[in-house]
């Protein structure tokens, strides 16, 4: 399947219970911030808990870089903090436990009717919610390298900081 | 935003603050007042600046985990200890509220966590005492959780978890 959402457009906002069950919207976890929005199968998946350790590392450094994570599972909110814990990360995990968002999005992958799960993919959305990258992780070789989602975290945070240039003292 | 958010602890009912309410220790006992102002000046001499969305004068009663340094005591708000408090906090269950106490625009110097039942394990009590405390209604707010994993501060001189940059 080719992704719902290419580079350049808006990526619609989501309301959905978060990983302790309170109600969160996509556009306010990303808020004015360079966002990886991963939606991914489901804990079971080994090519998840793969990706996942990838994500795990990648947040030391988000967490200094104004980079905020969102990960979206069809888990429910249970299962994704006792995922979440496990891992070790710390952002936010959307669940969409009844299945309402991954067919809003036309993310569902059909091709596993046991979990009905969202197809993998990474959108990296610069502000507004705008998709400025799009990965489909189907395949596993599909997904964004930690070295790819440098590059586009860099190149969200370059167009919208008017200070990446580091202001010097005038001449 | 020119105003500033300020926390202190008194012992008396403050005449002029934004929200106030009143403290009990653990066994009951009268504890003075916990009161925030919304202004640019400082207060009163005690008084941390705190990420405003603590605040909700129309908040109800909470337990909080109220961590102050020492008088004379600072930890840099890069300080590892510091940095992984702030992990922890992202980690774990959010909190009801949740803010770090700040003086001046690098130095970590208490925090307040609010619950609405007592505080177990607040990672911020590693680093400086912690009093339990139960806060009548009329201060504590019911705050959106922090999003991770971001622990570094939007403009120095705001107290994290403040995502958003802007005026200090």
């Amino acid at each position: 399947m080719e992704l719902p959402f290419a580079p350049g457009d808006p990526f619609p906002d989501l309301e959905l219970p978060d990983h302790n069950g309170n109600p969160r919207r996509l556009v306010a976890l990303a808020a004015e911030d360079p966002t990886v929005l991963q939606f991914f199968r489901g804990w079971w998946c080994p090519k998840e808990q793969r990706f996942f350790r990838r994500m795990v590392a990648l947040q030391d450094e988000a967490e200094v870089g104004y980079a905020r994570f969102v990960s979206v599972s069809v888990d429910p909110p249970a299962v994704s903090a006792a995922f979440r814990a496990g891992l070790g990360a710390r952002w936010t995990f959307l669940c969409d436990a009844d299945h309402r968002a991954v067919d809003d999005l036309g993310l569902r992958e059909t091709t596993d009717t046991l979990n009905d799960p969202f197809v993998p993919a990474v959108f990296v959305l610069a502000p507004g919610l705008r998709v400025h990258s799009a990965y489909n992780g189907y395949w596993f070789w599909g997904r964004p390298t930690a070295a790819e989602l440098v590059a586009d975290l860099r190149a969200v945070t370059r167009a919208i900081r008017p200070d990446w240039d580091a202001p010097t003292p005038p001449a | 935003m020119n105003e500033r958010c300020w926390i202190a602890p008194v012992d008396d009912v403050p005449a002029r603050a934004t929200a106030a309410a009143s403290l009990t220790d653990s066994d009951g006992a009268p504890a003075g007042w916990l009161a925030a102002w919304m202004q640019r000046a400082k207060p009163v001499r005690q008084a941390l600046r705190a990420d405003p969305r603590i605040v909700d004068p129309a908040g109800p009663a909470a337990w909080i985990s109220l961590v102050l340094a020492p008088p004379g005591f600072a930890l840099p708000f890069d300080d590892l200890a510091v940095q992984q408090a702030r992990r922890d906090v992202l980690a774990r269950r959010p909190a009801r509220a949740v803010s770090t106490l700040l003086r001046d625009s690098s130095h970590f110097e208490g925090a307040i966590t609010a619950a609405d039942e007592p505080v177990g394990d607040d990672p911020f009590a590693r680093l400086f005492p912690a009093r339990s405390l139960r806060a009548g209604p009329g201060l504590i707010a019911t705050a959106t959780p922090p999003v991770g994993p971001t622990i570094e501060r939007y403009g120095s001189a705001n107290p994290w978890p403040w995502d958003r940059f802007g005026p200090t």
